[in-house]
């Protein structure tokens, strides 16, 4: 071994030819002269197998090397010559050499003189290793069953076997002899394959197919058991791999499925996932065998007769749907292929073998949704089934209707009959990827049986049930509501091959009549009536039917506005009860839901509609109907300004439900052209120009379909083209200017606050959604403060109050982007005067504050250059910002204002403030001195400069991307750095100013807490020395300020708590002692601090209290455990519920400390 | 544990079935058409600005604890036996949890007040009544506050031995030596697990 193990290392390195073949000699001699050559051999093997490495090209050269030759191609003769060489390594015992021997054939077959019959003689030698095959390693094993499967897939080799052995096909019986007791999960694979293929491809006779059978099928159901080294091999592969087997080829169909059946028909000892696996395998023999006739037919009865019981009888999921599936493969198999159509007796007579045993089922309440499964299953696997059966199993199923056994057998029935509807529409929808016969069929079908349905089946079971309010009852009406919508949908393809609607309008309409009726409900019955309130499942289900009718029966949308509203109008809206309220509430949402949540299609009904079909026109219907109704009551909006906007309004609740329609198509858009489908290029139309030609009743003239210039503005579109969000989108910019138009100037008393706020979100909601472009040329800036009163507006002023105004300003702004602004940043003009405007404020400056504060955030934010201006940020922004730094100068020193009105105008002023740095404007600094310097003033002002400072990186929603702002990602960092960082030297407790300490950590606490941890994560030390200060000592802070400054440095405690704990260990027996004693003073009545903070600094305490030790050791903590437990204990008893809550649970995590 | 339960067939309340607190006004309705709601109705009516929402303050309002919190408190324990709480099993009802003095005229918020509740076994030989007392005992004091005390009883004619299991509780010291033994302290934390 040694000497051969020595030669191979020589040979490999010596460069030398005639060495080389020197020591092959040598080696050749060696084994001739030896006496147990079989041992020489193996040795010899065994020392070249070290040098072989799979990748080819060196192997090869070794190989030829080795028997004294050289060169690239190798002679056939020598091919030959080493296949009978490797050959018979197999006729000895030598594990070394086995797997070297079956690489070296492998490389052999792939070369170029490699001839088919040699494959053959390869298949013998091999094969000759017999019993010891089994007793070769798992990898060995893999090298010749790779082996066995190049050769029998190869053609030349497959047809010099072919040849050779003819059906016969005795290697394969060799090969099926040598394998037969394979376990290994990878070799298996690679067997499988091979035998799939010899089935496939080869021509085996009887007698080897059922061998080759045998042994396949003897490893099913196959499962593979865990290991603990997984080897990519799952046992769902395996599982595929035999049913690819029995898939293989209808010539084993004989075997296979009596076989299948029979392992099926086991009873119980079969477990659900053997179950699903053998009809998976059935389904897929079926699926793949050719030729049905012969190959399917035989068994489709025993098939039947076995996996009926699994759909009537069984309770499982996934074993039902497997079975429905292998059903349904039968019933595609026998229509025929997309091509070729078979004999349509094949596909009756399994369909009556079906229904000759499900049709008595539907009868008996057990089982009749069984057996409708199994019917419609079978009946909607395809066009054909569908044509012919359909009729008859409508009719068994309307004759079991007429006398059911109970409401559920009714209800059962009725799922049954819509499932079949729903089939039908997914069938003629697929109609054209069939076999044309399939679509000429349809054409034809008959539909009597569908056109009564209406009257005989659904109104009768609705006239009799609708009315109870039993649970059972209530499941019926359900079924029946959703069969009356698919009932509605029906579409049926007309010789000429185009589809219109099933049902007549009379039909149609009345449907939409009974629904309506369930939705108007709440609103025709009194409170007391409507024993239903607060279930509102059929409702819901009504909606949802009611939705689906409009997309089709186009004209039912505009019945059902017309009937919603009347029924409004008839009710006096002046002082509504709640429930009427809510009522309404209800009805509008749900109006806007069935008209805008989707884009109808255009199907024509037999008799055309009078109406042109439009993708829009149901949106026009609801804004038409609402517009028109608009106001329901003109007698409220008293002016109160105090709680105007409590409570809603009947009137609001109109302008929410329009922003609602708004929103739901906008969402039907995007869904079905995408996001891309909105305005994105310039086209420099004038929308807003247009419409002062347009007459104020434009919506209502679309509506009624007698407006002569509708095709010119809106052209007919289909509903697959994207041009419809263009054209909504114009609607809706119209329906908000007739909305603004009088807003402005029209009645006073519908426009309260209530109402205009919804209006002010619906316009941004529109504007938003305009590109650069159109907000320009709409000069939708200029709208803004001129709220679409055209031309005429100096003859027709404005009579609203400035509030009213500026919510209306706000609502465009907020949706202009930048770009359309630029026009109102001239020096003096109207976006300056309104960022420096301290004019004073109306009888509620909190909210008239929060406005202007609003507005000046937008304009200070969605600031650029405009061609107009020359270099106007530094002439616009830096005025703004030296006025505002004028007037904080003097609002806290010379001329101070009162603390209301001065809060009022600082709110603006941080707004504005806040814009501009979300930006980085680089005019911001130029405020942070005066900023500084008022709030460390000694007059009381400062304090709330101070304490509003926060509102500069506070979280806005004016200012996020989704409202065009300009927003940098850094901004919060570089706020906190310029405004905040400078301070925390002065705001240290131990700086030389007391007073002015006091207001920089009212600064700095109302800032920090308003920002992100990582954006002061570097300065904690600093910071938690003003938390522990701010916690404990008020001085030089008015009590109220004091305990919300308390608030926020609680809140950045458990924000420190929560990312970086290790920071607070130095400070724990403060932040404890602090937290515990916030929490016994806010305990007490605190004259001048409302109720709200002080529950707030409680519950935030008991926050913080609770998180530290789940946060650090207990080491840390142990010696404040008892004194906090008691102070827990007595907090379990707190006042407000939401503070006792945390309470528990802060004690739980101290009681875990011991 | 292996040996046969006490009582196999409980009857069991689904949680929709326990009593709760009813929130202020209804419930918002969840309908197909009700995805723009939060939009369309904000839920403060004015979304300008800062200001506390009206939702925080009526998260803020004073509300002295009553029975309702004192059976959310227990209701949530585990079975010994079953995988249900005692609220689903009825072992805790509402009616049976009585607060005196009585939340409406409570003088002040230190004035002492006692708990009484009363547990209904689920058969009246339950061999776990004292335990479920115990581990209603032991979360009452670990959640309530110092002046309330605590006295948890069998409801009259609702098990065999009402008695001796009543005065097993009553006993500090048998409840206190009781949580001293390592295997019910187990079984008691064990039941405490499911309590938020």
């Amino acid at each position: 071994m040694a000497q051969f193990k020595q030669w191979a290392l020589q040979y490999v390195l010596s460069d030398d030819e005639t060495a080389q073949s020197e020591i092959a000699r040598k080696a050749a001699r060696e084994i001739e002269s030896s006496r147990a050559s079989s041992a020489a051999v193996g040795n010899w093997a065994a020392s070249v197998q070290q040098w072989m490495t799979p990748a080819s090209a060196d192997d090869e050269q070794m190989e030829d090397g080795d028997q004294g030759g050289s060169g690239d191609i190798i002679a056939r003769a020598k091919v030959l010559r080493l296949i009978g060489f490797f050959g018979a390594m197999f006729s000895y015992d030598h594990k070394a050499g086995i797997t070297a021997s079956a690489k070296a054939l492998r490389q052999l077959y792939r070369m170029k003189s490699f001839k088919p019959d040699m494959g053959s003689k390869i298949l013998e030698d091999v094969c000759k290793i017999k019993e010891d095959f089994r007793l070769q390693t798992a990898a060995t094993r893999l090298e010749i069953y790779e082996l066995f499967l190049s050769l029998v897939q190869d053609p030349a080799v497959s047809s010099e076997l072919k040849h050779k052995y003819g059906s016969s096909c005795g290697f394969v019986v060799d090969l099926l002899q040598l394998c037969q007791s394979e376990r290994d999960p990878r070799n298996l694979m690679v067997w499988f394959k091979t035998l799939a293929l010899l089935l496939r491809d080869y021509d085996p006779s009887p007698e080897v197919t059922e061998e080759i059978f045998k042994t396949f099928s003897a490893y099913f159901p196959i499962s593979l058991r865990s290991s603990a080294t997984p080897i990519g091999i799952t046992a769902e592969d395996l599982k595929e791999a035999v049913r690819s087997c029995f898939a293989a080829h209808q010539r084993v169909a004989p075997h296979a499925f009596p076989f299948l059946i029979q392992k099926l028909d086991q009873g119980d000892a079969v477990t659900v996932a053997v179950k699903v696996d053998i009809l998976k395998t059935i389904r897929a023999c079926i699926e793949l065998y050719d030729n049905p006739q012969a190959s399917i037919v035989p068994h489709i009865e025993k098939i039947w007769n076995s996996l009926k019981y699994e759909v009537r009888n069984g309770e499982v999921k996934e074993t039902i749907d497997a079975t429905l599936d292998v059903l349904r493969a039968i019933a595609r198999k026998l229509d025929g292929t997309k091509t070729q159509k078979l004999d349509v007796s094949l596909l009756k007579s399994y369909v009556d073998l079906v229904s000759r045993d499900c049709r008595d089922d539907l009868a008996n309440p057990t089982y009749t949704k069984q057996a409708g499964l199994l019917l419609m299953t079978v009946i909607s696997a395809n066009i054909r089934a569908y044509v012919l059966y359909n009729a008859s199993f409508i009719g068994t199923v309307r004759q079991n209707l007429r006398q059911p056994k109970s409401p559920a057998h009714t209800c059962d029935l009725l799922l049954l009959l819509n499932s079949l509807l729903k089939t039908r529409i997914e069938l003629l929808k697929d109609r054209s990827c069939g076999h044309p016969d399939d679509e000429a069929s349809l054409r034809t079908e008959s539909r009597t049986h569908l056109d009564t349905l209406f009257h005989d089946v659904y109104l009768p079971i609705w006239t009799d049930k609708a009315n109870e309010s039993a649970p059972e009852a209530r499941d019926v009406v359900k079924q029946a509501i959703q069969g009356l919508a698919l009932l509605a949908s029906q579409q049926i393809l007309r010789p000429d091959g185009t589809l219109v609607l099933l049902c007549s309008r009379s039909v149609c309409s009345e449907i939409c009549s009974l629904l309506t009726r369930t939705i108007l409900r709440s609103l025709t019955l009194s409170p007391n009536d409507n024993n239903r309130a607060d279930e509102t499942t059929l409702e819901d289900e009504a909606v949802l039917a009611l939705r689906t009718i409009v997309m089709s029966y186009t004209d039912g949308y505009d019945e059902i506005a017309s009937r919603a509203m009347s029924e409004i109008r008839h009710r006096d809206w002046t002082n509504p009860s709640d429930y009427a309220l809510r009522a309404l509430q209800d009805l509008l949402s749900r109006l806007s839901f069935i008209g805008c949540s989707e884009i109808p299609s255009s199907i024509a009904a037999e008799t055309p509609s009078r109406k042109r079909y439009s993708p829009v026109q149901h949106f026009i219907t609801f804004t038409a109907s609402l517009l028109d109704a608009f106001p329901l009551s003109s007698q409220t909006g008293s002016p109160r300004p105090n709680d105007s906007v409590e409570g809603p309004s009947a009137n609001a609740h109109v302008i929410s439900s329009l922003h609602a329609g708004v929103l739901w198509f906008l969402d039907a858009c995007e869904a079905k052209y995408g996001r891309q489908a909105f305005p994105s290029s310039g086209s420099g139309e004038n929308w807003v120009g247009e419409y002062e030609k347009l007459p104020e009743d434009w919506l209502l003239q679309l509506q009624r379909g007698d407006g002569a210039s509708d095709v010119l503005l809106l052209p007919p579109l289909t509903d697959e083209n994207p041009e419809v969000c263009r054209q909504f989108l114009k609607l809706s910019l119209f329906m908000v200017r007739s909305l603004y138009r009088s807003a402005r100037s029209g009645p006073r008393a519908p426009w309260d606050e209530r109402a205009l706020i919804p209006l002010s979100q619906m316009a941004a909601l529109v504007v938003r959604n305009l590109d650069e472009a159109l907000q320009v040329s709409c000069n939708l800036a200029h709208e803004a403060f001129n709220f679409f009163g055209g031309s005429d507006s100096a003859s027709a002023q404005p009579h609203s109050s400035e509030l009213s105004l500026n919510l209306l300003t706000l609502g465009i702004l907020q949706g202009l982007r930048p770009g359309a602004l630029a026009g109102l940043y001239e020096p003096g003009g109207a976006a300056e005067k309104l960022m420096c405007n301290v004019t004073d404020f109306g009888s509620s400056p909190s909210r008239e504050s929060d406005i202007r504060a609003a507005i000046g955030a937008i304009l200070a934010n969605k600031y650029k250059g405009g061609p107009s201006t020359s270099d106007p940020e530094v002439v616009v922004m830096r005025r703004v910002f030296d006025f505002w730094a004028n007037w904080m100068k003097e609002a806290t020193t010379s001329a101070p204002l009162d603390r209301e009105a001065f809060h009022a105008h600082s709110t603006v002023a941080m707004n504005v403030l806040a814009g501009a740095a979300a930006r980085q404007d680089k005019h911001v600094l130029n405020l942070v001195p005066a900023l500084h310097q008022a709030a460390a003033s000694q007059h009381l002002n400062g304090e709330i400069v101070a304490q509003s400072l926060g509102l500069v990186v506070k979280q806005n929603e004016l200012l996020s991307p989704n409202n065009h702002a300009v927003v940098k990602r850094f901004y919060k960092q570089w706020a906190y750095s310029h405004l905040a960082k400078p301070l925390l030297q002065d705001a240290q407790p131990a700086a030389a100013d007391s007073h002015t300490a006091a207001r920089y950590r009212l600064a700095i606490l109302s800032m920090v807490s308003n920002c992100p941890f990582a954006v002061y994560q570097d300065d904690l030390e600093p910071l938690i020395r003003l938390l522990v200060t701010a916690l404990n000592n008020h001085a030089g802070l008015s009590e109220e300020v004091a305990w919300s400054q308390v608030a926020a440095a609680l809140e950045i405690l458990a924000d420190i708590l929560a990312n970086e704990p290790d920071a607070l260990k130095g400070h724990l027996r403060e932040t404890i002692g602090g937290a515990s004693r916030v929490y016994q003073e806010c305990s007490r009545k605190i004259e001048a601090v409302p109720p709200v903070t002080r529950t707030r600094c409680r519950k935030l305490a008991l926050q913080v209290l609770g998180a530290i030790p789940t946060r650090f050791e207990e080491r840390y903590v142990l010696s404040y455990s008892p004194p906090t437990q008691r102070m827990l204990a007595v907090a379990c008893g707190d006042p407000v519920r939401n503070v006792r809550e945390v309470a528990r649970k802060a004690r739980a995590s101290w009681a875990k400390v011991v | 544990m292996e040996r046969d339960l006490d009582n196999a067939n409980p009857t069991i309340l689904s949680v929709s079935q326990l009593p709760r607190r009813s929130r202020k006004g209804a419930a918002p309705r969840q309908g197909p058409d009700s995805k723009c709601d939060s939009i369309v109705y904000p839920k403060h009516a004015w979304p300008y600005g800062s200001g506390l929402s009206s939702d925080e303050e009526d998260d803020y309002r004073e509300e002295p604890m009553d029975e309702q919190d004192i059976y959310d408190l227990i209701s949530t324990i585990s079975d010994p036996e079953h995988p249900h709480t005692l609220g689903q099993l009825s072992v805790v009802n509402l009616p049976d949890i009585h607060l005196s003095p009585s939340p409406v005229e409570l003088p002040g918020s230190d004035s002492l007040v006692t708990v009484l509740v009363e547990l209904t076994p689920t058969i009246n030989h339950c061999s776990l009544a004292t335990v479920i007392g115990l581990a209603v005992r032991c979360r009452l004091e670990q959640t309530l506050p110092p002046n309330y005390r605590v006295d948890v009883r069998m409801k009259v004619g609702s098990h065999a031995q009402d008695d001796q299991v009543n005065k097993q509780l009553g006993d500090k010291e048998r409840v206190a030596a009781a949580l001293e033994n390592d295997t019910l302290r187990r079984m008691v934390d064990k039941m405490l697990e499911t309590c938020v």
